[in-house]
């Protein structure tokens, strides 16, 4: 149990510096954005603006997506679930929390297919500004992957609640 | 098994799922990939849901979320909004429920600014409520005047619902939005329509100020007046390009989100605290957004792939031979029956790829139709057990407000809400005129 | 025996679907009856446009209807696919160009490497440009932001344009939020078929090409379990829906032009146009540089027209 309240640390620890760096990408969309507008008004309209924007708006809510989760940003339908004990509660969230393990593992695996497809035929967009989607898709894949080892650590979490510790609550 | 068992099934172990209070993102996706990998697990299915990632990236008006998202956590945190329920405060509290209606007025303003009903329901329930509930407001009603007030943020541009609905509809934004600005007015005068003639049954429901309270020097009313001018500058700022044709729709929301972020600096109140708040908090609800629009995309896909909206139309139309009228009638009240139980969010990208296809073979303006879809889901928002609007002021309300008062609060704004729906639904002028006026000059 | 059901994704969308495509498999369907079944999907309806190839590579799709560049082939062709800049003229010169000088052969070979049946290459509508503004001449192309095949777009960006590639669904809605200025992906018909020609109000009479290459492809398995009279009415199908582009987009084209009230028709003087039909061999020279493959084509490219031009009229006019 120390070991899953080391992994629970060390986890957490990455993944939320990770989400506070990543946050700041609101503005790295407004920059882009902004130069779009800009650039179109006072030049010629750049080729790469939105979909350079496309690309940073995956890269923020994919590897935000942990630390959206640590936060408890992600609703759940509370009408049975909001009346439960906290006891009870662990106990649903321990075994439902591995059908989101697996969504996650399958669309690991399909990014993973998806990104050595990427390298083994050098993929570019297809667009005029013709891109290599292999940066994108590697950090969607890295994405996924971190949020596969935040919901490990969230059912490590349940089960350290099942077994009587006092975890707090995911909270903002 | 048919595919219309399957996609029955698929549908009710999502349900379930979902009642087992894991995320609904989780649940969403599980049933999503599991769906696909049983019925093309050797064909490929296991690229079902990533590649919903690829569609959701080249769905480039997404990008509009996070910056109405920004706008809305800047407007509420930074409190920039003071001055203008101050403003409505001085100018209509000598009224009976005066100050309701100006709350409604408040919401109007605040709907301009920003795309989600999120920040009326912040700055209603932090600024407006504990005001009101000071001034011996009755509590039931006001609790209702914020969350029927806040759901206009989403039918009065911008508008983030309407966005996602003229992807799935693929329907021009501009029209949309222009569409849903007479019919928002509309529901906020019979919102004010029914607090003045409460008010004026039961005047003890929102006595009026004292004559001290109102006795503001004019200069101080004519400073607060010009504070309206602030939500006006913001919608201008965004708008006055996009219309133009000047910025992309994109491009507009950027603008919006940057006008917003610097009036709160100008007017000093982007501390250290509120930008953190701003900043993360916005990262939480787009994260939110983004991860069940994903896991609905791939279910969508899969639901696609069984060509179960076929089926249902064919049920729909050849089996029962229901009038078109009739089926429209049947979606909006299962469409509100689901939102008792759904998330809303779930409810959008689920729902409305299936209803939407079908209204349009039944040959109904699919603009048109986007404002109904819109008012249904502001109801769907509010009607118990589940609605983000309840939850949402459950966690802000103050604690006299309790949980009773709340579901309590919202029947009669639903009413008025179903009684808009019922009018724009007989005269669908009311949503297409400004749009056709604009767009056809 | 069970019923072989096929899933097939095309590169339009409903609207345009109902002429292209429908026609051809509700006759396949109504043909091979409890035989075989084929389920049509629209544009960016199972998977994305971008991850068509793939999808079909891997079987997730069994067919697909697309031109080569849309779907971002790995193949050695997929800068032909599509408008290649004024690789035809007219519609006829597709399919010549495929059966009698030696395209299906390439392209046969180059989609065989990497698992996938080339079944059958078209020829598809000419490629004009619709927008909101007037083009009168090419300093009016400048900066504008127009939807088009990528290759097109790589080629038209030495004239200032700016080639954005969207969900072929969304155009429509992108030409009103001010993405887009405008389309070069069509001629006149698509534009009234699928309501551009309603968000736009100029059409541009020269064109890029004068019609475009796409095909019919499936994944190599599935092509091969098929029993060779299924493979035959499957190619047969597709032919007929070629077929019945010729003659809607050849008579429409006229039609719009002539009888269309949406769009005002312009054109950039012949003088002004010759410096766009000579960018366009400097291009092709650019393309044939990348690979054999590529050089292969274009030499066919540049002996086909060579060809027409001896023939004279009809063939070529001056
Ligand atoms: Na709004
Ligand atoms: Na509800």
């Amino acid at each position: 149990m120390t070991l899953a309240r080391r992994y629970i640390a060390w986890i957490d620890g990455m993944n939320r510096l990770i989400g506070r760096v990543v946050m700041y990408g609101i503005f790295v969309m407004m920059g882009i954005l902004l130069w779009s507008s800009v650039s179109k008004t006072f030049f010629l309209p750049s080729l790469w603006t939105l979909e350079m924007a496309q690309f940073a708006m995956v890269a923020y809510y994919i590897l935000g997506g942990p630390y959206s989760i640590q936060m408890g940003s992600n609703v759940r339908m509370d009408l049975l679930y909001g009346e439960w004990s906290v006891k009870r509660q662990a106990w649903t969230d321990a075994l439902t929390v591995l059908f989101l393990i697996f969504y996650l593992c399958v669309m690991l695996y399909g990014g993973y297919d998806s990104l050595s497809y990427s390298f083994q035929y050098g993929e570019r967009s297809p667009t005029a500004w013709r891109p290599y989607l292999w940066p994108i898709k590697t950090i969607m894949c890295v994405g996924l992957f971190l949020m596969l080892l935040q919901a490990i650590s969230e059912l490590l979490k349940d089960i350290l609640r099942i077994r009587g510790e006092d975890i707090p609550k995911e909270t903002i | 098994m048919s595919y219309e068992l399957i996609a029955i099934l698929m549908f009710s172990t999502m349900m379930l799922m979902l009642l087992t209070g894991q995320r609904v993102f989780g649940a969403i996706g599980f049933v999503a990939v599991v769906a696909s990998l049983l019925l093309w697990g050797d064909r490929g299915g296991y690229d079902l849901g990533f590649s919903a990632a690829m569609k959701l990236m080249k769905w480039y008006p997404l990008l509009t979320l996070p910056m109405f998202i920004f706008m809305g956590y800047v407007l509420s945190e930074s409190k920039i909004a003071d001055d203008l329920y101050k403003m409505f405060h001085v100018w209509m509290g000598g009224l009976n429920g005066g100050l309701a209606i100006g709350t409604i007025g408040l919401m109007v303003l605040i709907s301009a600014m920003n795309g989600l009903s999120v920040a009326g329901m912040a700055i209603g329930s932090t600024i407006a409520l504990p005001e009101l509930l000071k001034r011996g407001y009755d509590k039931r009603m006001v609790t209702g005047v914020i969350q029927a007030g806040s759901s206009l943020g989403i039918l009065v541009p911008p508008s983030v619902v309407l966005v996602l609905y003229a992807m799935i509809a693929r329907q021009p934004v501009g029209q949309l939005w222009l569409a849903g600005v007479i019919p928002g007015l509309m529901m906020a005068s019979m919102f004010i329509l029914y607090i003045v003639i409460r008010c004026k049954v039961n005047p003890a429901l929102g006595p009026a100020l004292s004559k001290e309270e109102r006795d503001v020097p004019m200069a101080e009313k004519m400073r607060l007046l010009r504070a309206g001018l602030l939500p006006l500058g913001i919608f201008a700022a965004m708008m006055v390009p996009f219309v133009n044709g000047w910025t992309s729709l994109v491009e507009s929301s950027a603008i919006g989100a940057l006008t917003a972020f610097a009036a709160a600096v100008l007017k000093g109140r982007m501390t250290r605290e509120v930008f953190e708040n701003s900043v993360r908090n916005t990262l939480g609800i787009s994260c939110m957004f983004m991860w069940i629009i994903l896991a609905a995309l791939a279910f969508g896909a899969v639901f696609d792939g069984l060509g179960a909206v076929k089926a249902i139309e064919g049920v729909f139309t050849e089996r029962l031979g229901l009038s078109p009228w009739m089926i429209l009638i049947l979606m909006q009240l299962s469409f509100i029956l689901m939102g008792t139980f759904l998330d809303d969010t779930a409810m959008l990208v689920i729902v409305a790829p299936l209803y939407v296809p079908l209204v349009g073979a039944l040959g109904f303006d699919l603009i048109w139709y986007g404002v109904l879809y819109t008012i249904t889901t502001q109801i769907a928002y509010m009607t118990p057990p589940f609605g983000y609007n309840l939850f949402l002021m459950r966690a802000m309300a103050p604690p006299e407000v309790t949980l009773r008062d709340i579901y309590g609060s919202i029947l009669p704004f639903v009413l008025v809400m179903t009684l808009a729906l019922a009018t724009i639904m007989t005269f669908p002028q009311i949503a297409l005129w400004l749009p056709d006026y604009v767009y056809n000059n | 025996q069970s019923t072989i059901k096929w899933r097939m994704q095309t590169y339009a969308g409903a609207a345009l679907a109902a002429h292209v495509i429908d026609p051809a498999i509700e006759m396949f369907n109504k043909i091979a009856g409890d035989r075989m079944q084929i389920e049509l999907f629209y544009a960016d309806q199972l998977v994305p446009t971008g991850e068509l190839f793939r999808a079909m590579q891997r079987g997730t799709i069994d067919a697909v209807q697309s031109d080569d560049d849309s779907m971002a082939s790995p193949t050695e062709v997929t800068v032909f696919g599509g408008y290649f800049p004024f690789a035809s003229r007219y519609s006829l010169d597709v399919p010549v160009l495929f059966n009698q000088y030696g395209l299906n052969e390439i392209w046969d070979a180059e989609y065989s490497k990497v698992g996938v049946k080339h079944i059958s290459a078209g020829s598809w509508d000419p490629c004009h440009f619709a927008t909101k503004d007037p083009i009168r001449s090419l300093a009016d192309l400048k900066g504008k932001r127009v939807f088009t095949f990528p290759t097109a777009g790589r080629f038209l960006a030495q004239f200032g344009v700016v080639p954005v590639t969207l969900p072929w669904e969304d155009i429509e809605v992108a030409v009103q939020t001010g993405e887009l200025d405008g389309i070069a992906w069509s001629g006149i018909t698509e534009d009234y078929t699928v309501g551009w020609a309603d968000v736009t109000n100029y059409f541009l009479t020269n064109n890029i090409s004068g019609a475009w290459a796409g095909s019919f492809f499936a994944n190599m398995d599935r092509w091969n379990e098929l029993p060779e009279d299924l493979q035959t009415l499957f190619r047969v199908c597709c032919d007929q829906s070629h077929y019945y582009r010729q003659w809607w987009y050849w008579g429409g084209e006229a039609k719009l032009r002539v009888h269309g009230p949406k769009m005002e028709l312009t054109s950039i003087p012949d003088e002004e146009w010759a410096t766009v039909e000579a960018a366009a061999r400097v291009f092709w020279d650019e393309i044939a540089a990348e690979s054999e493959t590529k050089a292969k084509v274009v030499e066919i490219f540049k002996q086909y027209n060579a060809d027409m031009e001896k023939a004279g009229r009809p063939y070529r006019y001056g």
